[in-house]
């Protein structure tokens, strides 16, 4: 009962901070989880680079990859940042009709790089059951692909909100913390594109 | 209030082409002369790039107005 009325009271508290306040607030918050992620994506990044060696000489290989999707995902997944970024610019502006659109495209791109990476890459020269090949490629974008995944539902709940009127210029904390989170997910690819495409002599699999 | 939009959007627009010049720049380098270091030097670029234009870190030490 008493721990009922302590947690009635902590929400009332937190119910009667300034806006300014709870934004502050919110975004230390998403940073804070942003950071976890880091060393999330970080210990993946390492262990690629542990396990993706020549045996013999030591030095860094990678699979035979296609370099036209790689590239082509990496482009699709810089589009979408573009296209988060101009929504919440607009969100920021009280321009409903670019982030509205904004939105739409950002998560329609999201589900490009999806069907990209699961349909055509998944499928191509790497099989889960190479070894560490397998492991870190599938562990790699297996993960990131899970992060995109959960950024366009995000995406859709946040386009749904925005036509229903419910952000103002002043208000919009669930279009900037959908941005940040969309970027961080982008940041994460940026690392993730040459360790797995461009890094180490490529050998081929199989 | 049009010419802060249009400023706003500029920049992005600037930063987008940043990104995708410094993303064939790495695709040149993986190519022409592959150094881990340099693709990783710019990866870090790239990176913090998006960190500080699009995520807007800085927006973490600003007092809100609202």
């Amino acid at each position: 009962m008493s721990v009922s009325v302590a947690e009635h009271e902590h929400h009332h508290e937190m119910a009667e901070l300034p806006y300014a306040d709870r934004l502050r607030n919110n975004r230390l918050g998403l940073w804070l989880f942003i950071f976890s992620e880091v060393f999330l994506f970080g210990g993946l990044l390492m262990a690629r680079f542990y396990l993706w060696r020549d045996p013999t000489t030591d030095a860094i290989i990678r699979p035979e990859l296609s370099q036209l999707l790689g590239l082509f995902s990496t482009s699709i997944l810089l589009l979408s940042s573009v296209s988060m970024a101009l929504a919440e610019a607009a969100a920021s502006r009280g321009d409903r009709r670019i982030l509205n659109a904004g939105l739409m495209i950002t998560a329609i791109l999201g589900i490009v790089f999806l069907a990209v990476v699961v349909g055509l890459e998944w499928q191509g020269e790497v099989a889960p059951s190479d070894g560490a090949f397998g492991a870190v490629f599938f562990g790699m974008t297996g993960l990131h692909a899970l992060h995109v995944l959960s950024g366009v539902i995000l995406l859709f709940i946040i386009w749904y909100n925005s036509v229903r009127g419910k952000f103002t210029p002043e208000r919009h904390w669930g279009v900037e913390a959908t941005a940040i989170y969309w970027h961080f997910v982008d940041v994460a690819w940026v690392f993730f594109y040459p360790a797995l495409y461009l890094i180490g002599e490529a050998v081929h699999i199989g | 209030m049009n010419e802060h939009r249009g400023a706003s959007y500029r920049q992005i627009v600037i930063v987008s082409i940043v990104l995708a010049v410094l993303t064939v720049a790495e695709y040149v380098v993986a190519l022409s002369f592959p150094s881990a270091v340099f693709l990783l030097l710019i990866a870090l670029v790239k990176a913090a790039v998006i960190v500080q234009f699009f995520m807007h870190i800085y927006r973490l030490w600003r007092e809100e107005s609202h």
